[in-house]
């Protein structure tokens, strides 16, 4: 995998780019939690070249400030796939990536072969509500994104810092940690407000009938972040795509079951 | 010196098991618990407090704005301000404040306080609060993380109503209007003195000393944190060459009694109301992504800068809460030692008392209003004498200290 800094419309946003493995091109657009190569992305650069930007207001990546909603982020997205000169290729994108992935084949359907969308948000269904994110305490948190509560990740977000309870002194080193920690936090938790705050809805359903390429919506069994029976209506309205219901996998299922989310990617591509 | 009453008009009569029961006080306290019966009685005693602060000698009484609560009934601070303007003859009337960035357009809040203004006859205190977490973001659906953006546009767009001759266009991003006119205006020129409740983020001391507005410090944490805050708000100041106390205002709960039996019998139950039922907030609610500064975190402020929460995130006896500083009480002579002390380390010119606080009932929020009012403030009014108030309304009381110097 090799990590560097792309330069997007003269400077106004410098972009973290992951890439790694051989093959055809491979968008991956990261969810919530961020982006890192996961065993997920090393299973799919078996074949594939995959690319796999980090969204301006994650981790180093600058310029959410130029970005107010999502038809901004559309374009930004479309200005780095042009710098690129990423054309017909499959995307997958993950939780609020995944948003951005229908968004973006709607937009230009024409840009993708094939659409996969996991666990995304996007929708909202009053009876089914989406879960408030950015309210949970951390365990909850941690529950609603993992099967098993108990597994080293889901244990660390239950676990992590949190602002306003945290004594922190900015003097010591394991402050300056922390400190770090919260702010990255704070810079892509807002980043994801900006798409997502206070209803997880911008409109989608009025522009996900254009996503008609073959297409995929996988979804964790457990997820309680977005509830799975969104997997329907995703597939309700996209054209060619077809539902998978992942078994002890929750949100987080790109990290919880990569094997499977894997496979069922590599059959879409075949096709 | 000023001494001004505040009063949050809370609920006063929440279940006793409420913080065992129910989640939240805030956004989404259960609606079952609303009694309008008891509404329509908290509603009157509180603008009976008011009117009463006033007359037993108070420089100004101060309301305020909270949204989807027990803790403070008054989604409309202008609604009492505008009775208050009508039912006092001399004092400031403090509305502290309106939210400016909840409004849409904001012009809104321009207009009713140019309203309040013309009523009271120039006795206005505009304040502009940011909003907690839970008003702005969960109440009102606001993006925390725009919020302060949006903030700063709508109190662009209001000073400009208020002090621009003409007719002008306004673009801002969140908020376009093709002809900005406001009409009525002010009755304070060029406006009223402005105030803004800070908390949440250091920023606001920077925005307090470029803009000369009142950094009001507003937290039940008591004194000793507040002296933290304090102490980095006038290192911003005195950097830029401020040091007039004036500039600057804090919040305190206190009680007066003739004794220490008198104190518990009449006051631990209801200051433990306020702190464990009426601070009883889910902390999600309390701090949402982006609602911190980014600048407030860095500087490892942030459990320091939080007003909401904290303080009632443990169950606290009336005791530990006196000696924390989270609520002065004493006897009169005991509260004005301590309160002249919390002025001088705080360096405030504008202390703002909450009399009646939790389940505080009216006849006993009264007493400590004018036991207050009569015992304790004008032992502090002589304080600050060579510095001159700049964030008074022009048409609001200053009262004279005459015979009120301690020898």
């Amino acid at each position: 995998m090799n990590e560097r800094a792309i330069s997007v419309r003269n400077g106004r946003f410098e972009v973290d780019l992951l890439e790694g493995g051989s093959g055809d091109p491979l968008l991956f657009l990261h969810g919530v939690s961020g982006l890192e190569w996961t065993p997920l992305l090393e299973r799919l650069s078996v074949g594939h070249t995959v690319i796999a930007p980090r969204t301006p207001g994650f981790g180093e990546s600058t310029g959410t400030e130029n970005l107010d909603d999502i038809h901004d982020l559309v374009i930004f997205y479309l200005d780095l796939l042009d710098q690129l000169g990423l054309h017909e290729i499959p995307s997958v994108g993950h939780s609020l990536g995944g948003m951005f992935a229908a968004e973006l084949a709607a937009t230009q359907p024409d840009r993708f072969s094939h659409v996969t969308l996991v666990s995304p948000f996007g929708l909202w269904d009053e009876a089914n509500p989406v879960a408030d994110l950015f309210s949970m305490a951390l365990p909850d948190l941690a529950r609603a994104m993992y099967a098993n509560e108990k597994s080293e990740a889901a244990v660390a977000v239950a676990t992590a810092p949190q602002a306003r309870m945290t004594e922190v002194d900015p003097e010591t080193e394991t402050g300056q940690a922390t400190i770090k920690y919260l702010v990255d936090r704070a810079k892509s938790m807002s980043t994801a407000a900006k798409y997502l705050w206070p209803i997880p809805n911008r409109g989608l359903a009025k522009r996900l009938h254009r996503v008609r390429q073959p297409g995929l919506v996988i979804w964790g069994e457990c997820d309680g972040i977005v509830p799975p029976v969104y997997a329907e209506h995703f597939a309700a309205q996209m054209t060619n795509a077809t539902v998978h219901i992942v078994p002890d996998a929750a949100h987080m299922v790109v990290d919880e079951q990569p094997q499977i989310v894997a496979g069922l990617i590599d059959s879409l591509l075949s096709r | 010196m000023k001494i001004e009453m505040f009063h949050l008009c809370p609920y006063r009569d929440l279940p006793e098991d409420f913080r065992e029961q129910h989640h939240s006080v805030w956004v989404d306290v259960p609606r079952h618990l609303f009694d309008g019966e008891i509404a329509n009685r908290t509603y009157n005693q509180t603008l009976d407090e008011l009117k009463y602060a006033a007359e037993v000698g108070y420089d100004g009484i101060c309301v305020n704005e909270h949204h989807q609560n027990a803790y403070g009934l008054m989604p409309s601070p202008n609604i009492m301000a505008a009775a208050m303007s009508r039912e006092t003859e001399d004092v400031a009337i403090i509305v502290m404040g309106n939210s400016i960035a909840l409004y849409d357009p904001p012009i809104r809040v321009a207009e009713e306080f140019a309203m309040l203004d013309c009523i009271s006859g120039g006795r206005l205190v505009a304040g502009f609060p940011v909003g907690s977490a839970m008003d702005t973001a969960f109440g009102y659906g606001v993006n925390p993380a725009t919020l302060r953006e949006k903030y700063a546009e709508a109190e662009e767009l209001i000073l400009r109503a208020w002090e621009e001759d003409d007719v002008f266009a306004f673009d801002g991003k969140y908020t376009q209007l093709r002809y900005v006119n406001l009409w009525p205006r002010p009755l304070q020129k060029p406006r009223p003195p402005i105030w803004v409740p800070g908390a949440g983020s250091i920023e606001t001391w920077n925005t307090c000393i470029e803009k000369g507005h009142l950094y009001a410090y507003l937290s039940y944490s008591g004194f000793k944190r507040g002296k933290q805050v304090m102490d980095g708000f006038w290192k911003v100041a005195r950097a830029a060459g401020v040091d007039n106390p004036y500039h600057a205002g804090f919040l305190q709960l206190v009680c007066v009694a003739d004794n220490e039996q008198e104190l518990h019998d009449k006051y631990a139950a209801h200051t433990e109301y306020f702190f464990n039922k009426m601070l009883h907030i889910y902390p999600g609610f309390a701090d949402p992504p982006g609602y911190r500064t980014i600048d407030t975190i860095r500087a490892g402020l942030m459990a320091q800068t939080t007003s909401f929460g904290r303080a009632g995130q443990e169950e606290s006896t009336f005791d530990e809460l006196r000696d924390a500083g989270n609520v002065v009480a004493g006897t009169p002579g005991q509260v004005a030692d301590q309160l002249e002390q919390v002025i001088n380390d705080l360096r405030i010119g504008h202390l703002m008392i909450l009399n009646q606080f939790g389940s505080i009932p009216h006849d006993l929020a009264k007493e400590n209003i004018r036991r207050t009012a009569q015992e304790v403030v004008p032992k502090l009014r002589h304080l600050w004498p060579e510095y001159e108030d700049h964030w008074w309304p022009q048409n609001a009381v200053v009262r004279d200290n005459i015979g009120a110097t301690p020898e």
